[in-house]
């Protein structure tokens, strides 16, 4: 059973007098376990297309099933419970709240579970990403890719079995860029979690095992050369 | 319990964040001034109501010509009441060749009830919690005096020889005032049989002193209420409150007033920096959705949340506020009795209760905000909700502050009247506010832009950021504005009130009253008066007469039944003529005498052509008038010796008791009384060190009768000294809270700030211009801010001053200017030291503050 389903997804905003339409019919299936990429120009609509799949926003039309529950028949409230435990985030701008220290970071999505030794995971999950002798120090104190780090932690500390990931590496330099992509398959493969990952980065999208290109509002499909092009 | 925890762990970690320290410090200072003044005005009313019991002699006394029963007495004794028994008598004393007439005061092994009595027994003054022992007496110093007698000599008193045993400096119980002007001497009751004074028909007054809580004399109300239609004379500690009055009245308002202006004040502080707290917390709400909250989750969590905030802040409020109670009562020890019960825990409830309703009220609204935050919003920055309603707060706030003015005052008009009005002004504010701004705006944008000049750059760059901030602005305008206010109304009352005081006790207040002269010896008198003093009163003739007939009926028949033991229906009461109105007294009703005259209403010719029982006018006090119900035109029969004399009350006075003046009930025009036997009275003012004058005085007129008032004066002077420390350090705690709120306001603008600063140093510019920049904005919020504050600080004050404390409004040309210059610096100061991270911050940083890097 696919573990995210689109079909016929279509989002429209209204923009002062015009209407526009940002997806058009995108369809998508993602099994578990799988890595996704999906490639896009910057103002293609990925970050709403993630909105989407990860059940922040609602669509305008089409069908969407998240851990084979249809999200149309959720209220708001309804599907934040869905994900809470379930699905993990990385974001671009990493989101650390500035006043929480590193540890605490973490801590925030399993005190929304009911997940056993919160504590002892969190710090599990912070030696793992390499921190592990900076639990206490504030995002302010971590550099770039440390925070993404934090962020990293964070998503896998519940045990989700699905992590969304917004440009992860799009305001670091290559070189932590890079150990950051490392580490984020490390753990996923270690995981074993499905991967949906946004960006416009093709070295990124190379590492996952499948690609999408989103255009015109739809997703299509890229073969191995071009996305080694 | 798994939420209440979480809760409280967030709040931990919260507490890094300036905003919410800052609001855990505006509402730790609201509990504490509401605890602090709550505690203590209920101390100070029971320490005043001890204090009253003090100078009664006892929580209820009763005054009857005749010995009381003994059903009486147990009916108190079983309400919870102890008693002690006293009889005054006017006696003739004797030593040697030696007569005076003393006023005796004949106290049992109970007396006093409260308070020492300061006598010397040879060695020194000595307080005592007794009275004289059985076959002792102690007489007043001038008794000594007149008689040339010492301690440890016998005086005779009646049948029997008693030992003086001491001389008192002054007794517990004073407030038998000038009723009786003989020299005081003290003996126990068990002497009294002996001395033969007590036959039928000698004036002797008995007196039945109780004390106990204030629900025992409750219990007995009905017993009074018969007693007092029987003629017997009722003091009860409840209504009777000698002395200090209108002083400590007007001092119990205003600290209810800075209490209220405090939490105002925290109100306003929470309600800034709950603007920020919410702004920061949209993305943790945002998260929070993210990994799965539901609305309800975040909701309940913000609010356990806050809760703990409150529930920590009220704890630290209440135990600054009892620290701030054991302060004030420290400055009060010298007048409060020392064995206070603790303080109550209503205050400490009410201290909470303040907390949590200013944080609901005042924050409430807009922590809705955090309730409706959108996951998406992780993803997409703009999507912060709506802000709430600026009416929605000011209405919620309103709400809530009205309740708590209706529960600090018990008034709900007044409270709703307040209410009322405070919106009013708001409104004008917001409008003016607007105005000043577009002004600012304006006025900056004509600023020559002079080349190089880093002050006029920084001028116009600064007034530009403020008024483009336009809603930002006005709301900080309205902020600083309401602060100032608040803080200038408590300091401008404070100085009002203490002028107040001063001017009612300078420092020349008589504190000798000079009684008995005759008319042969005034003219001496008055000369070696003023050879030794130049400060006293006029002389005022006096001539004892008696109430005889109201309106034509018995006394006691005409008045309410609760004042037929009135001491003035009871004793003969000092009559005076004068031409005009005495100083110090106020015309409620009617007209004076002068008035009548050139009306052509000729009572003068009256007197003169018929007999003496026409009417004639007279001035009544009307706080008599009213006890007896009187009003113009009633009448009232005077037997002064053996005539008769009908007095048509043609005018109503208000005079100060506290003056320390010679004051009295009934005043008549001249040439009605001048034809009865008289004497003079006056009051003046003589140095302590000058007591050889007093001295002189007495031998040279031995008939005048000289009493010192010294010591009460002292008292109400050192009531007053300490009520004013315990004002001060009230005023101290709400310009604290003001701080609090500039506090809070800059630091719910720093985010703002460091953007713009950020951007600015993008854009090239050094620390110093930003500095500047930065300092202008200030200056000029904090000037026009002052400038609203003080416009509403004297139209309150003038409105509270007219309505509430009863003091003549006054304007205060200085706060015009004190307030905008201090308010500009205040508010450079603090924000400059806000600020100064910021400033060394790189732009990356500032920027990224905001996400934006």
């Amino acid at each position: 059973m696919p573990i995210l389903q689109a079909e016929g997804l279509t989002k429209e905003v209204d923009s002062g007098e015009r209407r526009l339409t940002i997806l058009s019919g995108l369809d998508l299936t993602v099994f578990p376990g799988e890595s996704v990429a999906i490639l896009g120009q910057s103002g293609a609509g990925k970050s709403t297309l993630l909105g989407l799949l990860a059940g922040l926003d609602a669509p305008t039309q089409g069908h969407l099933a998240l851990f084979g529950q249809a999200l149309r028949e959720l209220d708001e409230d309804g599907r934040a419970a869905l994900r809470a435990g379930r699905v993990g985030f990385v974001f671009q701008n990493f989101q650390l709240l500035p006043t929480l220290t590193a540890l605490e970071n973490v801590l925030l999505p399993i005190e929304l579970t009911a997940l056993s030794d919160p504590a002892v995971r969190a710090r599990d999950w912070l030696a793992r990403v390499g921190l592990g002798e900076r639990l206490d120090h504030l995002p302010k104190q971590l550099s770039g890719g440390e925070q993404q780090r934090v962020a990293l932690a964070r998503a896998f500390v519940t045990g989700a079995e699905l992590v969304f990931a917004d440009e992860p590496t799009g305001n670091l330099d290559p070189a932590t860029g890079a150990r950051i992509i490392d580490l984020l398959f490390e753990l996923n493969r270690e995981a074993g979690t499905t991967l949906v990952l946004v960006t416009h980065d093709q070295a990124l999208a190379q590492r996952c095992g499948r690609c999408l290109r989103l255009e015109g509002g739809r997703l299509v499909a890229m073969s191995r050369e071009e996305v080694e092009a | 319990m798994r939420e209440l925890a979480l809760a409280a762990r967030g709040l931990r970690r919260d507490l890094r964040a300036s905003d919410v320290r800052a609001l855990f410090v505006a509402l730790a200072l609201a509990v504490a001034a509401s605890t602090m003044i709550g505690f203590f005005l209920d101390r100070l009313d029971r320490g005043l109501t001890r204090q009253a019991g003090q100078l009664l002699g006892g929580d209820l006394v009763l005054e009857q010509g005749r010995p009381f029963e003994q059903a009486l007495r147990e009916t108190l004794q079983v309400a919870g009441l102890t008693l002690s028994d006293q009889v005054d008598m006017v006696s003739m004393v004797s030593y040697g060749d030696a007569f005076q007439p003393a006023s005796l005061k004949v106290v049992d092994s109970v007396y006093p009830h409260y308070g020492e009595v300061r006598v010397d027994r040879g060695e020194g003054t000595e307080r005592l919690a007794h009275g004289p022992p059985p076959g002792e007496v102690w007489i007043a110093p001038r008794l000594a005096l007149l008689l040339e007698v010492t301690v440890g000599e016998r005086v005779r008193l009646g049948e029997s020889e008693l030992t003086v045993g001491g001389l008192i400096e002054r007794e517990p119980d004073q407030s038998a005032g000038f009723a009786n002007f003989n020299p005081r001497l003290m003996m126990h009751l068990d002497d009294l049989d002996a001395t033969e004074l007590v036959q039928d028909g000698s004036r002797v007054e008995f007196e039945l002193l109780a004390a106990g809580p204030a629900e025992a004399v409750a219990r007995v109300e009905p017993l009074l209420e018969r007693l007092r239609r029987d003629g017997v004379e009722v003091r009860d500690v409840r209504r009777d409150r000698p002395g200090l009055g209108n002083a400590l009245e007007r001092a119990d308002k205003y600290l209810s007033l800075a209490g209220l202006a405090a939490v105002l004040l925290a109100g306003v502080a929470v309600a800034m920096a709950t603007r920020r707290y919410v702004d920061r917390h949209l993305d943790t709400a945002a998260l929070l959705r993210c990994f799965g909250a539901t609305q309800r989750q975040l909701a309940r969590l913000f609010a356990l949340q806050l809760l703990w905030l409150a529930l920590a802040a009220a704890a630290l409020g209440a135990v600054l506020g009892l620290a701030g109670q054991a302060a004030l009562l420290e400055l009060l020890t010298a007048f409060l009795p020392l064995e206070l019960p603790p303080p109550g825990w209503l205050p400490l409830a009410l201290g909470v209760l303040t907390a949590l309703a200013v944080l609901a009220g005042f924050a409430g609204p807009t922590l809705l905000r955090l309730k409706r935050v959108s996951a998406l919003k992780v993803l997409r920055r703009e999507l912060a909700p709506l802000p709430a309603s600026a009416w929605l707060v000011v209405a919620m706030a309103s709400l809530v502050f009205g309740g708590l003015l209706w529960l600090y005052s018990g008034d709900p008009g007044l409270a709703a009247a307040l209410l009322l009005g405070g919106l009013v002004m708001l409104a004008v504010l917001w409008g003016l506010g607007a105005l000043l701004l577009g002004l600012v705006l304006r006025l900056t944008e004509r600023l020559p832009p002079g080349r190089g000049d880093d002050g006029r750059r920084a001028l116009r760059l600064g007034g530009r950021q403020l008024a483009r901030r336009r809603s930002a602005s006005l709301g900080q305008l309205l902020a600083f504005a309401v602060t100032f206010f608040a803080m200038a109304m408590i300091a401008l009352v404070r100085g009002d009130l203490l002028t107040a005081w001063q001017a009612q006790l300078p420092e020349d207040t008589p504190n000798h009253f000079a009684i008995n002269i005759q008319p042969g010896e005034r003219d001496a008198f008055v000369a070696a008066l003023e050879a030794t003093t130049a400060e006293r009163t006029a002389l005022y003739p006096m001539v004892r007469g008696r109430i005889t007939a109201i309106n034509g009926q018995p006394p006691r028949e005409a008045v309410p039944a609760e004042a037929r033991g009135d001491n003035a229906l009871r004793r003969e009461l000092n009559l005076t003529w004068q031409e005009r109105l005495p100083e110090g007294n106020r015309l409620v009703a009617g007209q004076w005498f002068d008035a009548l005259d050139a009306a052509g209403d000729d009572w003068l010719g009256a007197v003169d052509a018929r007999p003496l029982t026409e009417r004639v006018p007279i001035s009544l006090e009307d706080g008599l008038a009213a006890r007896f119900g009187l009003a113009l035109g009633d009448t009232l029969t005077f037997t002064i010796g053996s005539r008769e004399i009908v007095g048509e009350v043609a005018s109503l006075r208000d005079l100060d008791w506290d003056s320390f003046r010679p004051n009295f009930y009934v005043i008549f025009p001249p040439e009605v009384l001048e034809r009865f036997g008289h004497s003079y009275i006056t009051a003046f003012h003589l140095d302590e060190a000058r007591s050889d004058a007093v001295r002189q005085l007495v031998r040279e007129f031995p008939g005048v009768t000289l009493l010192n008032v010294d010591a009460i004066l002292a008292q109400v002077r050192d009531v007053l000294t300490q009520v004013t420390r315990a004002v001060e350090l009230v005023l101290a705690f709400v310009l604290l809270a003001g701080v609090s709120v500039l506090y809070a306001a800059l630091t719910a603008s720093r985010p703002v700030r460091a953007h713009e600063s950020g951007l600015l140093r993008v854009f090239g510019a050094g620390s110093r211009l930003i500095s500047r920049v930065q300092g202008a904005e200030f200056a000029i919020l904090g000037l026009a801010s002052g400038l609203m504050g003080a416009l509403l600080a004297e139209l309150a004050t003038a409105a509270l001053y007219v309505a509430w404390l009863d003091l003549a409004p006054r304007p205060h040309p200085w706060l015009w200017l004190v307030l905008p210059l201090g308010g500009a610096l205040l508010i450079g100061a603090i924000g400059h030291a806000l600020s100064y991270g910021l400033r060394r911050q790189a732009p990356a940083e500032s920027l990224a503050l905001l996400g934006e890097a």
